[in-house]
C-alpha cells in the first residue's frame, strides 16, 4: 500500500498532503509512492531522519545552506524517462545528455552543501563525479552541455567552415556547401551521442538510485517544513510485541488537533479545541450531542494514524502510537450513484468488508454513525452484531452511534458537548462552536444523550416543527 | 533602417502579423541581423507553439529564423534537436509544450533554428524578467495574434506589425484594416492604481467605482449581457471586460443613455473581436475604450506582395500607409538592402 491509495481517503488527509511544499516532480512522485511501514523500525528509521532535518532547519544559521540545497532541488529535471532509456541500453540525445549531467551535478552540488550540516549520511548520495566528468570535457564545472568539439577530432574543423559558410549563404553554392556540411556535423553528433550513452549504460542504477535520493530529500525537507510550520510532533511508536506482564499496547495523543479544521477555524476567528484521547486495542463507542465533533474526532485519528505510518510527524502536543495494518474509514461519504448503489448499500459492504478484514489484520477501524440510513430497529441490530464481532478482535474500532441500550459490554467514550456556561454571550447558530466542549468523557451509561432538540432550537429551526416534535415525545 | 532606434529603449519587443504572409518572419530576422551587428545582448522565444503558421503534429512550415553567436534562445525540446546551429543547453524547463518541454540555450556558432514557446502570458513575463535580470538587453518574442494563443504579445514593451497585401489587395482596404488595428493597439493604458485593483477580476464583468474599487457585476460572461441589465451602472460607469469583448457588448453600452461617460476597459486589445463600424459608433456616440497593458507600437512594416501573386506598388504603398498611422511604415522585402 502507498499513499496515492490512501489520498482519497480523508479530506483533511488530502489537506495535509497537499500542503507539503514540494519543489521537484521527482519528490512529487516519491510522495505519491511513499509505502505505508507497518514495522515500528522501519517507522522509527523514517522519523529518525526526518527529526534530524527538522534540528538542521530550526537553527537560523544553517537557512542559508538549506535554501542551497532546494536551489539545487529545484534545477532537478524530471528525468525518470532518460534514466528508464539508459537503462535499456539506448542511444540518448543531446537534450538528455543535458539531463544525465544535470542529474550529476545536483547530486554532487546536494552532497557539498549536506556535508556542514551534518546531513551526508541521510542523505546517501552516490558519487556520479566520473559522469560529470565525461560530460564536461572541457571541465567548465557547470551544468551546461552541447556536443564538445573535444568529443571528436573531426568537430573543430567542421564547425570552423560551417561558421564561415553562414556567413554568405546568399551564395547559392555556399548554401549547398552549408547544408552538406550541416548533414556531416550531425552524423558526427550522433556518434558522439551514441558512443556517450553507451559510456553511461553502465551508470543507470547509480543515476536512477541518486535521482531517487534526491526526491527523498526534497520529500524531506517539505515532511520537516510543515511539520515545524504546523506544531506537529514527532510519535512514539508502541513496541510491536510486548510480553504479557507490560501493560497492553495502546495509542495515546494529547492536544491532537485536525489542521483542516484548525485552519479554518482560525480564518473565521472561532475557537479551536484540541483533545486527549487514549484507545485500547478493541471496540470504542463514541457518543455525544449532535454538532459536538464526532465524526470530527474519528477523521482526526485516522489522519495522525497515516501519518505516522507514512513517515510523518502528527498533528498533537504528543502521540504514542500503535501501528496496524490499514486504517479504514468508515464515514458515510461512501455513497455512489455512479455504482448504483444507495448510501445504506454502499455503507453495508464496507462495513462487511471490516468485519472480513479484521479477523486477520490489525486495523484502525473508524465506522461514523453506522446503520443510521435505515430502520432504526434493524439498524440497532446492526450495530450491535458488529460490536459484538469488532469488540473481541485485535484492532482499534471506534463507532460513533445514536442509538441506546446497545448492550455491548465494551469501552464508551462521550463528548462532553453543549454547556452554556461556557462563554459569556448571546447564543446564536454562528457562535454556537464557543458554547461546545469537545472534550471525552468516560461514560458507563448504556443511553445516549438527546439533545438533538436542544441543538434545533438553537439552530432556529422552525418554532411549529420543534413544538410537535416535543408532543410526539411526550406521547410516546 | 532607423526603426531599431525606437526599440533598443525598451527591453523586450514582440513582432506580430496582421496575416499570414506578411512578412513577419522576415522582419524577425532582420531585426536580429541588427540587433547582433550593434552587439545587443539578445534573447529571442515565441508565443506557443501554434504561433500562425506551425502545423504542431507535424511541427513543419514554420520559417527558420536566424541567431546568432551569443543569442540566447527559449524554445521546445523537439525544435531544438532540429536546429541547425550549434548551442549549449542551459536550462529545462518542466513547462511541457506539444513539442516537448522548453529549454534555454545560448548559440555558439550562428544558424537557423525553429522557434516555439510557452502559450501562457504569465510565463512569458518570467521569462522576459529572467532574462532582464541576466543582464539581456533585449527579449524578441515571435508573436501571435491569435486567438488560439492564450499569451498576449501585450506582454513585450513594443511592438512591431507586419502588414501587407496579404491583407487586402485593395490599398485603401489595406490601409483601413491595418489603421483599425493600430487604433486597437494604441488604446490609452489605464493607471497602474487601476491594474492593480482589477488583478482580482479574472473573469466575467467588473466595475470600478469613485474609489477605485473593483466590483464584480456578477455575470458571469459578457456574451450573456443583454440591455435588459438596468443596474449595470451601480457602482459607476467605469467597467472592466476580463475577457473577450464582442460587438455584442459595444452594441449593449453605445445604446445606453449613459455613453457618454461609459468608459470600458479591456485586458489588451488582443480580447477586442469587434468590426470598425461598432467600435467607431461606439467611440462617436462618446464612448471611451483602455486597456490594461499596451505595447509601444514602434513600426509598421508592410509586404507588398499577397501571397496570390498580387503587388502593390512598393514606394505608393508605404508613403500611404505611413500618412494613414502617422507611424513609420517600412518594405518588408527591401529592409534588408
Amino acid at each position: 500500500m502507498i499513499l496515492r491509495d490512501k489520498l482519497q481517503s480523508d479530506p483533511g488527509f488530502q489537506y495535509i498532503i497537499d500542503s507539503l511544499n514540494l519543489i521537484s516532480a521527482a519528490g512529487r512522485r516519491a510522495l505519491l509512492d511513499f509505502p505505508f511501514l507497518t514495522t515500528p523500525e522501519a517507522v522509527n528509521a523514517e522519523l529518525d531522519n526526518l527529526e534530524t532535518v527538522i534540528d538542521v532547519i530550526s537553527v537560523t544559521d544553517n537557512l542559508h545552506t538549506v535554501s542551497e540545497i532546494k536551489h539545487h532541488l529545484m534545477c532537478l529535471h524530471d528525468s525518470q524517462g532518460t534514466v528508464a532509456n539508459l537503462s535499456q541500453h539506448s542511444v540518448i540525445n543531446e537534450v538528455e545528455l543535458f539531463e544525465v549531467k544535470n542529474i550529476a551535478y545536483t547530486a554532487a552540488a546536494v552532497s557539498r552543501s549536506a556535508e556542514p550540516l551534518g546531513l551526508k549520511e541521510i542523505f546517501s548520495l552516490p558519487d556520479l563525479s566520473d559522469v560529470f566528468s565525461l560530460l564536461d570535457p572541457d571541465n567548465t564545472g557547470l551544468p551546461h552541455f552541447y556536443i564538445y568539439d573535444s568529443y571528436h577530432p573531426d568537430l573543430p574543423d567542421i564547425r570552423k567552415r560551417l561558421k564561415q559558410l553562414q556567413a554568405r549563404t546568399d551564395d547559392p553554392e555556399a548554401a549547398t556547401l552549408y547544408a552538406d556540411l550541416f548533414a556531416q556535423h550531425n552524423d558526427i553528433q550522433h556518434s558522439v551521442e551514441a558512443k556517450l550513452s553507451q559510456q553511461l549504460w553502465a551508470s543507470a542504477d547509480r543515476l536512477a538510485l541518486a535521482v531517487k535520493r534526491l526526491a527523498y530529500i526534497d520529500l524531506l525537507f517539505a515532511k520537516a517544513g510543515l511539520a515545524s510550520a504546523w506544531n506537529f510532533t514527532r510519535p512514539q511508536i508502541a513496541p510491536a510485541k510486548q510480553p504479557a506482564e507490560e501493560p497492553q499496547v495502546i495509542t495515546q495523543y494529547k492536544g491532537l488537533f485536525n489542521p483542516r479544521l484548525l485552519h479554518r477555524n482560525q480564518e473565521h476567528r472561532l475557537r479551536y479545541q484540541p483533545i486527549d484521547i487514549i484507545v485500547h486495542p478493541g471496540l470504542y463507542l463514541i457518543t455525544g450531542a449532535n454538532m459536538a465533533g464526532k465524526t470530527v474526532l474519528l477523521k482526526t485519528l485516522g489522519i495522525a494514524q497515516l501519518l505516522t505510518q507514512f513517515g510523518m510527524y502528527v498533528p498533537a502536543e504528543s502521540a504514542t502510537v500503535s501501528l496496524v495494518d490499514d486504517v479504514i474509514f468508515c464515514i458515510g461519504d461512501e455513497q455512489n450513484e455512479m455504482n448504483g448503489l444507495s448510501s445504506f448499500a454502499s455503507e453495508i459492504i464496507k462495513i462487511s468488508e471490516v468485519v472480513q478484514l479484521s479477523a486477520s489484520q490489525r486495523l484502525l477501524i473508524l465506522i461514523d454513525e453506522p446503520a443510521r440510513t435505515t430502520n432504526p430497529v434493524e439498524g440497532k441490530a446492526i450495530v450491535q452484531a458488529l460490536s459484538d464481532i469488532l469488540i473481541s478482535r485485535n484492532s482499534f474500532s471506534l463507532i460513533t452511534t445514536h442509538y441506546s441500550q446497545l448492550g455491548v459490554p465494551c469501552r464508551r467514550l462521550r463528548i462532553a458537548g453543549f454547556r452554556e456556561d461556557l462563554a459569556n454571550a448571546t447564543l446564536s447558530p454562528e457562535n454556537i462552536n464557543l458554547f461546545m466542549d469537545y472534550s471525552l468523557v468516560e461514560d458507563n451509561s448504556d443511553t445516549v444523550p438527546q439533545e438533538a432538540l436542544r441543538i434545533a432550537t438553537l439552530l432556529r429551526c422552525d418554532e411549529s416543527l420543534i413544538q410537535k416534535a416535543l408532543q410526539h415525545l411526550k406521547n410516546q | 533602417m532607423p526603426f531599431l532606434k525606437n526599440i533598443l529603449s525598451s527591453r523586450s519587443l514582440s513582432i506580430v502579423g496582421l496575416e499570414k504572409n506578411t512578412g513577419k518572419t522576415v522582419c524577425l530576422n532582420y531585426v536580429l541581423r541588427r540587433l547582433h551587428e550593434l552587439g545587443v545582448s539578445t534573447a529571442v522565444t515565441s508565443i506557443g507553439v501554434d504561433g500562425e503558421q506551425t502545423d504542431s503534429v507535424y511541427a513543419t512550415a514554420k520559417p527558420e529564423v536566424t541567431l546568432y553567436e551569443g543569442m540566447y534562445l527559449i524554445t521546445s525540446e523537439r525544435h531544438y534537436l532540429q536546429r541547425r546551429c550549434v548551442s549549449e543547453i542551459l536550462d529545462l524547463s518542466n513547462q511541457r509544450t506539444a513539442l516537448g518541454r522548453l529549454l534555454t540555450a545560448r548559440i555558439l556558432s550562428s544558424g537557423k533554428a525553429l522557434i516555439s514557446g510557452a502559450a501562457a502570458t504569465a510565463i512569458l513575463a518570467q521569462q522576459i524578467e529572467h532574462f532582464k535580470q541576466q543582464g539581456i538587453q533585449l527579449t524578441v518574442i515571435d508573436g501571435a495574434l491569435s486567438r488560439l494563443s492564450l499569451a498576449s504579445p501585450t506582454v513585450t514593451d513594443s511592438m512591431i506589425l507586419a502588414t501587407g497585401a496579404a491583407v487586402s489587395p485593395n490599398l485603401q482596404q489595406l490601409i483601413s484594416k491595418t489603421r483599425f488595428v493600430c487604433r486597437l493597439i494604441d488604446l490609452p493604458e489605464v493607471e497602474p492604481a487601476i491594474r492593480t485593483a482589477l488583478y482580482q477580476a479574472t473573469s466575467g464583468l467588473w466595475a470600478l467605482d469613485s474609489d477605485g474599487l473593483a466590483h464584480d457585476l456578477n455575470i458571469p460572461s459578457v456574451f450573456m449581457l443583454s440591455s435588459a441589465n438596468s443596474d449595470l451602472f451601480r457602482y459607476g460607469t467605469t467597467l472592466f471586460a476580463s475577457g473577450a469583448v464582442s460587438d455584442r457588448l459595444l452594441k449593449i453600452l453605445a445604446a445606453k443613455e449613459e455613453i457618454k461617460q461609459i468608459t470600458l476597459i479591456v485586458r489588451d486589445f488582443t480580447k477586442l473581436f469587434v468590426t470598425p463600424e461598432v467600435y467607431n459608433d461606439f467611440v462617436r456616440r462618446g464612448g471611451s475604450l483602455m486597456a490594461l497593458r499596451k505595447s509601444h507600437l514602434a513600426a509598421v512594416t508592410l509586404n507588398p506582395t499577397s501571397p496570390h501573386g498580387y503587388a502593390l506598388d512598393s514606394h505608393t504603398a508605404t508613403q500611404a500607409l505611413s500618412d494613414a498611422l502617422n507611424l513609420p511604415v517600412y518594405d518588408v522585402m527591401k529592409i534588408e538592402q
